[in-house]
């Protein structure tokens, strides 16, 4: 087992690597692969193609490697944690609090891109809190397949989408500027914002492998992981907090972007196994490519119009959520999610 | 040596352990008996600190292991609880590698003298060839099996079963019972297993616990507390117990039978 989870790990690192540079070379002009290497490891600035690749297309792909690897890994997390299938930031009120706070920051207190960021840190924790908070009000501790987590998600997320649109609406001079954002979207604009979090984000990732064997524990039961050694309190507010942390930022990027969180960690798991030393990485590389290839196909499927990254995500996610939930809670064996 | 000392817990109002203090003998393989909602869950876990006690508390070796930090604890005592939930993807190995933990540093890992351990613990439950079989492949007999071996890896001196042999057919039920008497009688572990069977009780355990409505009734070697007296008492059971081939046996007087002794 630990050789084939190795194995995926590094078949998926080099897909990821694959897409990543496709990713580059395909746009309105092909660029050759050649040349689309040579202008990351020797940029040379009066190259036409090296410009192009580096000042247009990787601020893109770096944005998109960033926002799938995070939601992935939140989702593989959050999953474990909460030992729910269907639990992600954007199933459990994470992405819609983020989204609410940067709206309206941006909207009615008028905050600058480095304070949006930090709103959506602060966003992405209220909206986790106040899932919590009505799954407990609708009596979530004797739920033992914890789908009314899941519903309070959903009830926290459209309450949370509905106020966003009400602030967006009251201003519309500035609202199509967040249009893009709102639906999830891949968009160079935002690069700052990434260079600004990207550290914020690799340190989330560090302590979730750090915590990967406790947080592995934590999957088999609170009082289990504690008789084996684990402080399960700690571990767990480390890791929401580097969850938050991590989806926070992504949506401060490119918005709400659902899929991959949920879908990803359900293809790697059968692939690498349930120990987060293994799932974790392979669920990084491979929501990267994800992301990588939903760019791709956004900007190339109707030229010259560009998709919206989170708009193909969304309708492929949507089909898949339907598959686990038949899966988990719908077949004649399902199994309680506890 | 395990104590606890007039412990007393309770779930909101309900009162599940009234000043509770009882000794459980290094190397002895203790059985707790009692009825249904006696409390021999709540004992368990209020020794493991899952069940947070009003009063008294519990000793190891004299001290109290309020003061003890998760991994130390762990390295000293290990738990099997009633129910056991694997999560999907975990293979029989894996499982045995994660009771370690509370030996590993942060960054590290199992080392030689781990994998021995494992090794050993596999081959003592029988299951030396299932390393790589996922945990939800396995039949229950086989799973219930894989989860002592992970008791076993995690290597303390103090194993605490709730019903390790509940939904288990005869042979896995004798199975793992002498399973687990070789670790009091072989490594001298020091094993208390909560059981409903008088039976396995008499058979397999030195010493038992018979609790009844959150408090202890007695406690002791089986042969001086497995008596017709306290079985009539905690159960209100009818019982006959005799010596058979050195061990004793609990038949329950049915219904009718006692109608006909009356006559």
């Amino acid at each position: 087992m630990l050789t084939r989870s190795l194995a995926v790990n590094g078949l998926v690192a080099v897909l990821f690597a694959t897409g990543f540079v496709t990713n580059l070379a395909i746009g309105t002009t092909y660029i050759p692969f050649a040349d689309v290497l040579s202008a990351l490891l020797a940029f040379n600035p009066e190259d036409f193609n090296h410009y192009v690749v580096v000042y247009q297309r990787l601020p893109r792909a770096l944005i998109a490697i960033y926002v799938g690897a995070m939601m992935a890994a939140s989702g593989l997390v959050t999953q474990g944690m909460l030992r729910n299938p269907l639990a992600a930031p954007s199933t459990i009120g994470i992405n819609a609090g983020a989204t609410l706070f940067v709206v309206t920051g941006a909207f009615l207190f008028d905050l600058g891109l480095a304070a949006q960021g930090v709103a959506a840190l602060a966003g992405a924790a209220t909206g986790f809190v106040s899932c919590l908070a009505v799954a407990r009000l609708a009596g979530g501790g004797k739920d033992p397949r914890g789908l009314s987590f899941i519903l309070a998600g959903g009830l926290v997320s459209m309450l949370y989408v509905a106020l966003s649109n009400a602030v967006l609406l009251s201003d519309p001079a500035r609202r199509s500027d967040f249009l893009g954002w709102i639906t999830g979207n891949i968009n160079h604009v935002y690069a700052d914002r990434l260079y600004q979090v990207w550290g914020l984000g690799a340190a989330s990732f560090l302590v979730l492998l750090i915590l990967a064997r406790p947080l592995t524990l934590i999957m088999f039961g609170e009082e289990k992981a504690a008789s084996i050694g684990v402080n399960v309190v700690w571990t767990r507010r480390l890791a929401f907090a580097a969850v938050l942390a991590a989806a926070g930022s992504a949506v401060a990027i490119c918005g709400p972007v659902g899929f991959v969180g949920l879908v990803v960690p359900h293809i790697v798991r059968p692939l690498v196994g349930a120990r987060f030393s293994a799932a974790l990485p392979a669920s990084a590389f491979l929501g990267a490519l994800v992301c990588l290839l939903a760019d791709l196909i956004a900007r190339q499927a109707f030229p010259p119009y560009v998709l919206h990254t989170g708009i193909i995500m969304d309708l492929v996610g949507g089909l898949i959520f339907v598959l686990i939930v038949k899966r988990y809670y719908l077949a004649p064996n399902a199994r309680p999610a506890k | 040596m395990l104590r606890a000392h007039q412990v007393s817990a309770a779930y909101g109002k309900t009162e599940v352990l009234k000043n509770v203090s009882v000794t459980f003998g290094a190397g002895r393989f203790t059985a707790i008996i009692g009825p249904n909602g006696c409390g021999k869950t709540s004992l368990l876990k209020a020794i493991m600190g899952f069940l947070p006690v009003s009063a008294g508390d519990v000793h190891l070796e004299g001290k109290p292991v309020k003061n003890m930090n998760r991994r130390q604890f762990a390295r000293r005592i290990a738990y099997l609880p009633q129910e056991s939930h694997c999560p999907e993807y975990i293979t029989v190995g894996e499982l045995i590698e994660l009771a370690g933990y509370a030996r590993y540093s942060m960054f590290g890992g199992a080392g030689e003298k781990d994998r021995e351990l494992f090794r050993s613990a596999l081959e003592t439950v029988g299951l030396a060839d299932m390393a790589g079989r996922k945990m939800n492949s396995l039949s229950g007999g086989q799973r219930q099996r894989a989860w002592i071996a992970m008791i076993l890896a995690q290597d303390s001196d103090i194993v605490l079963m709730d019903e390790p042999v509940n939904h288990l057919d005869m042979k896995y039920q004798l199975g793992i019972l002498g399973l687990v008497r070789d670790l009091s009688s072989r490594s001298a572990k020091t094993v208390v297993t909560v059981l409903h069977d008088l039976n396995l009780t008499t058979a397999f355990a030195d010493d038992v616990v018979i609790m009844q409505d959150g408090e202890v009734l007695t406690s002791g070697p089986v042969a001086e507390n497995i008596t017709p007296e306290n079985i009539a008492r905690v159960f209100d059971l009818d019982v006959e117990v005799f010596e058979r081939g050195n061990r004793l046996v609990c038949l329950p007087r049915l219904g009718d039978e006692r109608r006909a002794q009356a006559c």
